[in-house]
């Protein structure tokens, strides 16, 4: 299987080792997010696309994540 | 060569420059003669009996296998060869050997003059050794930290009985360790990409270049997979006696929003109340002497200079006789380096000159030191000797970067005061901090490499009341951790105790050779991320860090001789064994995937930026398929989106600047020809710069 963003090989989540670390980021600190700011899932992915802190590989996630409309913690399998 | 066919003395010199100076220090009747053999310098000086001191090139022998050819590994079978045997384009180092024999032969003395260190010792045994026909044995050596008369003159009268056969010992081995790692790793890599994709790149790892190359790789990984999490900083600007200052609330991240807003409506409109002042008094010691990391760090911190930049100027200040040995791991000063005499030559200087003369007027002089200690040198110091000739501007900075850290280490601590101010704004907390530096002691001294942060407070008593004029609430997000430039990198290898002073900077520009990073605040490319992970799946061991660092302690032990080379070598092969098999019998799927990380690489080198036109696509050079000719064009047009071209010089070579025009923002190349400067070409035909260039041309023609 290939990476949904980049192409690579992909693990059973559908990312590559790379992009999968960022997915993981990206679901770990929606909780933070949520508690500081009450925001949704689709509200905090269009946040950290526009952070210019965001990491490459995470903004990648992010906006594929907001394409494919997936919800939290549901990944491609 | 030598007329007469007396005896003499054969000195032998690690680099040309020091030649030079140890036959003048060491002349005592007329002139030294420089002479010449197929281009090689040698210098001949009288004393009681002939000297010839001859340079050599830095190594003029190494490591090889025994079988010729490149194009196969494993490979354990080595031995040592002359450089020009080994290396292509080394065939300078051919004359200088034949050079050296010629000398040899009518010298009944021998005398190693190579820097004291690893590799100076590596470099004069091996020319003994074979250049000058197994003299190794009966040779002197030459100890000494600076090139001035004096000390060469102090070294050559006290010349030591024999060489250093330990240092030899464990810097042989680690050229040998280093070799047989990196042939096999680097030709695996090499060969398993130029079989699958029949195209040659050179790729290369090493025992020390790929655990530097992990650092990096997972700090990028840390920095492409952050994620920020948001935090407020509350903020209380606050009058007092007509000035205004900012102080900082108690808790220094708020981290949920209706929490700071909370803060913020309680304190908004209120005055705040003194509660409690507390100061401290403290003394901040003079910094220890430079060692060679540490005068990389200040370098690179003042000067923006890389370590390895640093490293080159501090060599030619040394051989100038200007400063002392600086690859030194020293933080020490012993006092046979004679300070006062220093301090002395120092005074003649006069932007030296007072604070030398204050030094010299103290009763005792005494430098405060680091922990480090190096045994064949002391710490960096200056030697008060004057240049010869005019530096440059980057040798007149690193020299008085020198000087002034070498007078701030016998000066007094600086005294400062630390004042904290705590005030009550309707019960919640925010500290005022005051900074004050009361007596100035080895600031003065090291003006202008000081940090200084001062906030002086005014006369605040405890229950005063303090006008808040406003309370604010900044949105902040936490910060991705920075990219190593040269200078942290260099600091976490000598951390991590990997590679040796000597190695450390080269590797980090290897890195940057190779393609695997580029830009000062090193970003990995995606071959490097590639290489690591290769690496990382086949051969870990390769890039473990502790397996690197537990062979740097053993070849240190080696130096202390509680360690036998043939043990390490025997370790490190048979670490190496299975690693090279796994690579070998992974051949092709290693190949495929480095000669397609080489592809993306080479296409990621062609790429300028962002389309300015679609905002899409991508700015690249191209070919055109009928003239050959390059251009720009966007990657949108081969989807039919985008038509946006620019034209291209076609001569020299094209590289994307990577930054964008500073008039319009669009992209930027640099263009390089040869014989020509460098120069940024924007394609914008609307760039405001380039309107501003033809108006002034204009007008220039109209006068």
């Amino acid at each position: 299987m290939k990476c949904v963003i980049c192409g690579r090989e992909a693990g059973e989540k559908g990312y590559c080792e790379l992009h999968a670390k960022a997915y993981e980021s990206i679901d770990k600190k929606y909780d933070e997010w949520k508690k500081a700011l009450e925001i949704s899932w689709k509200e905090y992915l269009s946040e950290i696309v526009k952070n210019p802190l965001t990491g490459e590989w995470a903004k990648e996630v992010a906006e594929h994540l907001i394409k494919s409309g997936e919800k939290q913690g549901v990944t491609q399998g | 060569m030598c007329t007469k066919m007396e005896k003499y003395t054969l000195i032998i010199t690690e680099k040309p420059d020091a030649a030079q100076r140890i036959a003048s220090a060491l002349n005592e009747k007329g002139k030294v003669e420089r002479k010449e053999n197929n281009g090689v310098p040698y210098y001949v000086a009288k004393r009681d009996k002939e000297i010839v001191v001859v340079p050599a090139l830095g190594h003029l022998y190494t490591v090889a296998e025994e079988r010729k050819g490149r194009n196969y590994y494993p490979v354990f079978n080595f031995r040592w060869v002359p450089r020009y045997a080994a290396e292509r384009g080394a065939n300078q180092i051919r004359t200088w050997i034949e050079t050296i024999s010629k000398l040899a032969k009518d010298a009944d003395m021998f005398v190693d003059a190579c820097d004291y260190d690893i590799e100076g010792s590596v470099i004069g045994y091996c020319i003994l050794k074979y250049a000058c026909g197994n003299k190794e044995s009966v040779s002197k050596r030459m100890k000494y930290s600076t090139l001035t008369k004096e000390e060469l003159e102090k070294s050559y009268a006290e010349l030591r009985p024999h060489l250093d056969f330990a240092l030899i010992e464990a810097g042989g081995t680690r050229h040998e360790v280093d070799w047989l790692y990196g042939v096999n790793l680097s030709r695996a890599l090499t060969i398993s990409a130029r079989n699958w994709s029949g195209k040659y790149a050179t790729l290369s790892t090493g025992r020390v270049q790929g655990p530097t190359l992990k650092f990096l790789v997972s700090r990028e990984k840390s920095i492409r997979s952050f994620v920020p999490t948001p935090y407020w900083e509350i903020k209380a600007e606050v009058e007092i006696n007509g000035s205004v200052f900012e102080a900082e609330y108690e808790k220094q991240k708020i981290e949920i929003k209706t929490e700071a807003d909370t803060i913020l409506n309680a304190c908004k409109r209120k005055n705040g109340q003194v509660e409690k002042i507390d100061v401290k008094r403290f003394k901040q010691n003079p910094p220890v002497p430079f060692d060679l990391g540490t005068l990389q760090s200040e370098a690179y911190g003042f000067f923006g200079y890389t370590p390895r930049r640093t490293s080159f100027i501090a060599q030619r200040l040394y051989l100038e006789a200007l400063i002392s040995y600086p690859r030194t791991s020293s933080q020490k000063l012993p006092p046979e380096i004679n300070y006062e005499a220093i301090l002395n030559k120092l005074s003649k200087v006069p932007k030296y000159k007072k604070l030398a003369k204050e030094l010299l007027s103290k009763p005792e002089l005494k430098p405060i030191e680091g922990k480090k200690k190096d045994p064949a040198h002391p710490a960096i110091y200056p030697t008060g000797k004057l240049p010869e000739r005019d530096l440059d501007d980057s040798e007149k900075k690193v020299l008085d970067l020198v000087v002034r850290r070498f007078m701030a280490v016998f000066s007094e601590p600086a005294t400062k005061q630390s004042m904290k101010v705590c005030i009550n704004v309707n019960e919640h907390h925010f500290y005022l901090r005051g900074r004050q530096t009361l007596k100035e002691g080895w600031l003065r001294f090291y003006r202008p490499y000081v940090r200084l942060e001062e906030v002086l407070l005014p006369p605040i008593e405890e229950g005063q009341t303090i006008k808040v004029k406003e309370v604010i609430s900044e949105d902040k997000f936490t910060k991705p951790p920075p990219r190593y430039n040269p200078s942290s990198l260099l600091k976490k290898m000598e951390e991590t105790e990997i590679g040796t002073k000597a190695t450390r900077a080269n590797i980090i520009q290897t890195l940057h050779d190779r393609k695997y990073v580029r830009e000062e605040r090193m970003v990995v490319t995606n071959l490097g991320f590639d290489v690591m992970e290769v690496l990382e799946k086949y051969c870990p061991p390769v890039v473990s860090i502790k397996l690197t660092s537990e062979l740097e302690e053993r070849m240190d032990k080696i130096q202390a001789k509680r360690e036998k080379r043939e043990n390490v070598l025997v370790d490190a092969v048979e670490i190496l064994k299975p690693v090279v098999q796994e690579l070998k019998e992974k051949e092709k799927i290693i190949g495929e995937q480095l000669s397609n990380a080489i592809k993306r690489a080479r296409l990621e080198e062609r790429i300028i930026g962002t389309c300015p036109v679609c905002g899409t696509g991508k700015l690249m050079i191209l070919y055109s398929r009928k003239t050959g000719k390059r251009f720009i064009g966007c990657t949108n047009y081969f989807k039919g989106k985008c038509e946006t071209s620019f034209p291209l010089p076609q001569k020299g070579s094209v590289r994307p600047l990577g930054r964008n025009c500073r008039g319009c923002g669009w992209p930027t190349v640099q263009v390089r020809i040869k014989g020509k400067r460098p120069w940024t070409l924007c394609f914008n035909p609307d760039c405001p710069l380039k309107k501003e260039r033809r108006k002034r041309i204009e007008m220039r023609n109209m006068r």
